[in-house]
């Protein structure tokens, strides 16, 4: 190592400093425990107690867990792929070249920055069954809306169509990745006769494809975690446990129940779920994502 | 021919235009119907139909949301977790953009070894849930007291986070690295270096980066509601949230009121700084 | 060139600044005088006014300790956090059904030996509130205010019905026809119910007890026992008579339990079982609303079932890790006397714990039922809630049993079963995570 380099390696060690000690108390060190935890049985106000595999055998036998892991799967699966159409769809929309783009990103845009508890509490509203604004307007169409927040099947529902609202803030993404969209390859499109539903399935989705792995997979992982609004919206995961989620089941159990090695277990089994599916898009994504010049 | 054309663009821009208006109403009824709940006689919130305008407007639903419960707790509510909001948004803010611009540098600015694959082993960490390390984080912050304080939520923002740092070395690598050899001919040295010439022609990422953090701590409710203790020291967040569970249901047009208090100061900072909100979103989403 | 260096160095002061406000923001007060306690208290409006009153009044009689109230919502999860987190306040006003768990997890002192200094003992109080903070041997509760629980009826709507409101129901095949006659619907509306079994909705755990049921049976889960099944297939004979959907509509236009919306004092249903508290919201918001209370009716065929009363108490314990647990105690001792309980209770309008009441405390009393709730509390039938540690799970499970049953998403009997298949494994886990922990 020459001495220059010596120079700018314990520099760079200085600057990355903060990170360096950032990742092992705030990171690595918690992951560890977190690990040793899910082993033992530890309430924070008593040291832990070993004691082997028990907190993942009961937790596979806890339907409650698996209750709540489908609740959020169930989630996930509608929410997710619905808000990226819909981010999508909006985005195509505007990036038609309408006049007035501005204002109405805006206006797509704005719902997305309300924090999450007044969501909360806005949509407890607009879903009230007597006087909720969504039931009325329901009934302005001639259909007798349901019990979305009392009725065990309809809660879920209530959840998705809320997630939509705020798909604003993923519409912003896609819209810029469509406007780096070579114009050169539409008019290639045109002159070989293309439909506009073939332009965007051959044009636009392959170039905006790392855009939507991107989101894909930040969608994953945050999906996963959804706590705030059903916690304030539905107390408990009511109705009949319904929209009782994992994080809430895990918040729970280590916060109310002192359950903290079984929390612990339940947030590493979390973890893997989330690199498996962080693993399964990246290999399944090799084939369809197109990583074009450039970008 | 070319007039048909024309017509028929024509029309395809109109219909666009419908469809973007329609959908524009479906994005911006709840807001509306949230402010005028708030400003509603508390009999009207139940009426049907109901009404969009107010037949007698309140303006003082949004003082009493904001004063309420000040007789008894002695202080106002709002008022106070509205500040304690702010301390923590202006320390998580200028923590994160020191920390994070100094590793960001290291990360794109300088040479050394292992430097790619500790930044993919920073990239991975993005993918750790939260709820995995809450438990033990809480067990430390125990160790060192400070729960009940607000350190458990400022303090490690001055130690980077994954997210930032991914963005702003980003955009420092967008900077000719010429401007930096031609500083150190001159004898600058790395801290010169960085503060003198990249941080400087670094303001817009910072800014995102900054808005961004201040969202964060804005809109943090489970940091909060487990560090946290005495009512005194509330977010707003946390604040609405209590507000909220004891009010249950009747008080639609305070409890609309007083939400309309915790989303008017982001939807304000928005239009300051649009600009900023979307170029920082465009740049999380590419290049990923 | 001066701006631009000063620039950072002003920010810097500015963090610096905000830093240490911050710290102040969150330390807790240190004054020379007396020693400082504070309290954490789950009431507001005039149930935390009357606490108040009780805290300045010990403050006003000696001048060593002083009492900072502080008003806490959430208070049974907050107080386990703080505990658990190092940092717990010095007295802590619990529910009474918590007390089990904070014991096992050693979140409570014991307060045995303190009780016997100041000579506080089981003779002076109403056995079953005792009872409430008495656990593994150990007193770990004090009393603050009672609750004991009876049927309030709506006078007026009993005799539109053409029934008499001078004789309640005394069985619950009278209470459910007396609902039926008391029902208005209009179509698929309903506009008045007569009862409702999860009207106020606070207490579905406890139907079980009123058909002669238990939860706990010694070390014994008792989730599914056919008293129990019966007590779910008479809630779910509501949802029966009425359809699930239609219940849910009409709930859903009820108000916020402390308003003038509240479903009983808008006469949207006629019949609550409710606390000795509820005379207040009454006078609060309906004050010309003609009620009555009564003891809550039993099965036709338990006699031995009569007067049944869900007690509730609301207990002082001093958390694990409290800094000043002596002066803590002398607080709570003076709870504890006449004078302090009676100023809490008289304040909150409900009864005393305590065996002893001074002269005049009931002619003085403004709820014209409050004999009757004193009483209930001596009925062989009251019912407290089982001390076992992992309550809040049991609870859980109990609600979430009891909104499907409501919601007639299982038959009583699957939706029990599933409690006690559940509930079991989870006990012996506990009480073996118990054994382990003591060993240590």
């Amino acid at each position: 190592m020459t001495l220059k380099e010596k120079k700018e390696t314990r520099s760079a060690l200085l600057f990355a400093s903060p990170w360096v000690i950032g990742f092992c108390v705030f990171l690595a060190y918690p992951l560890l425990a977190s690990i040793y935890y899910s082993f033992c049985d530890y309430s924070v106000l008593r040291p832990p107690v070993w004691i082997g595999l028990r907190n993942y055998t009961n937790l596979f036998q806890d339907e409650v867990f698996y209750k709540t892991l489908s609740n959020t799967a169930i989630y996930a699966i509608f929410a997710l792929p619905l808000g990226m159409l819909v981010a999508i769809g909006l985005a195509l929309l505007l990036n038609t070249k309408v006049r007035g783009l501005a204002v109405y990103r805006t206006i797509f845009f704005l719902p997305s920055l309300v924090p999450m508890v007044s969501l909360a509490v806005l949509w407890l509203w607009l879903f009230n069954g007597e006087n909720g604004l969504v039931n009325i307007g329901l009934g302005f169409l001639g259909i007798k809306g349901p019990n979305w927040l009392s009725d065990p099947e309809w809660s879920k529902p209530a959840l998705i169509l809320l997630s939509l609202w705020g798909t604003g803030n993923a519409m912003v993404i896609y819209l810029a990745g469509l406007q780096d969209v070579p114009v050169q390859l539409y008019e290639a499109a045109d002159l070989d006769g293309a439909s506009p539903w073939d332009k965007v399935r051959n044009v636009t989705i392959p170039m905006i494809s790392p855009v939507i792995l991107f989101n894909l997979i930040m969608g994953i992982i945050g999906t996963l975690q959804v706590f705030t609004v059903p916690y304030v919206m539905f107390p408990g995961g009511s109705p009949a446990r319904s929209t009782y989620f994992y994080t809430m089941y895990l918040f729970d159990n280590a916060f109310r129940y002192q359950k903290m090695g079984y929390a612990c277990a339940m947030g590493w089994i979390m973890f893997v779920i989330i690199l498996v599916l962080t693993m399964v898009s990246l290999r399944l994504s090799e084939k369809h994502v197109h990583y074009g010049g450039g970008a | 021919m070319a007039q048909s054309l024309a017509k028929q663009n024509r029309s395809r821009t109109a219909a666009i235009h419908l469809v973007l208006m329609v959908l524009s109403g479906f994005f911006m009824l709840p807001l509306l119907w949230m402010l005028s709940t708030a400003l509603k006689p508390i009999e009207e919130t139940m009426t049907q139909p109901p009404t969009w305008i107010p037949t007698r407007i309140l303006w003082h639903n949004f003082s009493d949301a904001f004063t309420y419960g000040r007789d008894t707790l002695g202080y106002t509510p709002f008022l106070v977790y509205g500040r304690n909001t702010l301390v923590l948004c202006i320390l998580g803010v200028a923590g994160t953009v020191v920390s994070n611009s100094l590793v960001a540098y290291a990360f794109a600015r300088l040479k050394w070894k292992g430097r790619d694959f500790a930044f993919a082993v920073t990239l991975a960490t993005m993918m750790v849930p939260f709820p995995v390390l809450m438990v033990p984080i809480y067990g430390m912050f125990k160790e060192f007291g400070w729960i009940g304080s607000f350190k458990p939520l400022w303090v490690p923002a001055w130690f980077g986070s994954a997210f930032a740092i991914f963005l702003l070395r980003q955009f420092f690598r967008s900077i000719p690295m010429e401007l930096s050899e031609a500083a150190k001919i001159d004898g600058a040295s790395e801290w010169a270096i960085y503060w003198q010439v990249v941080m400087p022609l670094a303001k817009p990422a910072l800014a995102v980066i900054a808005l961004f953090n201040f969202m964060g701590t804005w809109n943090d409710f489970l940091g909060p509601l487990i560090y946290l203790l005495d009512q005194k020291t509330f977010t707003l967040s946390l604040g609405l949230q209590v507000f909220q569970s004891q009010h249950g249901g009747t008080q639609w047009n305070l409890l609309m009121a007083a939400s309309a208090i915790v989303v008017a100061p982001i939807i304000l900072l928005f239009f300051f700084t649009q600009k900023q909100f979307i170029e920082g979103i465009t740049m999380t989403g590419l290049k990923g | 060139m001066v701006n631009r260096s000063l620039f950072p160095a002003l920010g810097l002061i500015g963090v610096a600044a905000t830093a240490w406000y911050s710290e102040r923001l969150t330390a807790p007060e240190v004054r020379p005088g007396p020693v400082r306690i504070t309290y954490w208290e789950k009431w507001t409006g005039f149930e935390g006014d009357a606490m108040r009153a009780v805290v300045d009044e010990f403050n006003r009689s000696q001048d060593e300790i002083f009492v900072e109230l502080l008003t806490v919502s959430g208070i049974q999860d907050k107080t386990l956090l703080a505990t658990s987190g190092g940092n717990p306040p010095d007295v802590a006003g619990l529910f009474g059904p918590n007390v089990a768990q904070y014991a096992d997890n050693m979140a409570v002192m014991p307060l045995t030996e303190f009780c016997k200094e100041a000579g506080i003992g089981p003779e002076d109080y109403i056995p079953c509130y005792w009872d409430i903070g008495f656990y593994k041997g150990e007193v770990y509760s004090l009393p603050t205010t009672p609750a004991s629980t009876a049927l309030h009826y709506n006078r007026a709507l009993l005799k539109a019905a053409g029934l008499d409101p001078d004789r309640p129901p005394k069985t619950i095949e009278e209470l459910d026809a007396y609902a039926e006659k008391l029902t208005k619907r209009n179509g698929s509306r309903i506009e008045v119910s007569g009862f409702l079994p999860n009207e106020p909705g606070w207490w579905n755990w406890s139907w079980g007890y009123f058909f002669g049921g238990t939860l706990l049976e010694g070390d014994t889960i008792t989730a599914n026992s056919p008293e129990n099944i019966r007590a779910y297939e008479w809630i779910q004979s509501y949802t029966k008579k009425f359809g699930a959907g239609d219940i849910q509509a009409f709930r859903s236009g009820f108000g916020n339990f402390s308003s003038p919306q509240n479903p009983f004092m808008s006469q949207k249903v006629a019949m609550v079982l409710q606390g000795v508290w509820m005379y207040n919201f009454i006078s609060q918001f309906a004050p010309e609303l003609d009620w009555a209370a009564a003891p809550f009716p039993h099965p036709a065929d338990r006699p031995d079932l009569a007067e049944p009363t869900l007690v509730d108490l609301d207990v002082l314990v001093i958390p694990v890790g409290a800094k000043h647990p002596k002066e803590a105690f002398e607080f709570i001792k003076f709870v504890q006397s006449q004078k302090g309980m009676e100023l809490l209770c008289m304040g909150q309008r409900k009864h005393s714990p305590l065996r002893e009441v001074s002269p005049g405390f009931y002619e003085k009393h403004p709820n014209p039922y409050i004999r009757l709730f004193t009483e209930l509390a001596y009925s062989k039938n009251a019912i407290p809630a089982p001390k076992i540690g992992i309550w809040p799970e049991y609870q859980a499970e109990l609600n979430s049993a009891f909104d499907e049953v409501y919601l007639m998403r299982k038959t009583p009997k699957e939706a029990l079963n599933y409690v006690q298949a559940r509930m079991t494994p989870l006990w012996e886990d506990y009480l073996l995570k118990q054994k382990l922990r003591e060993q240590r």
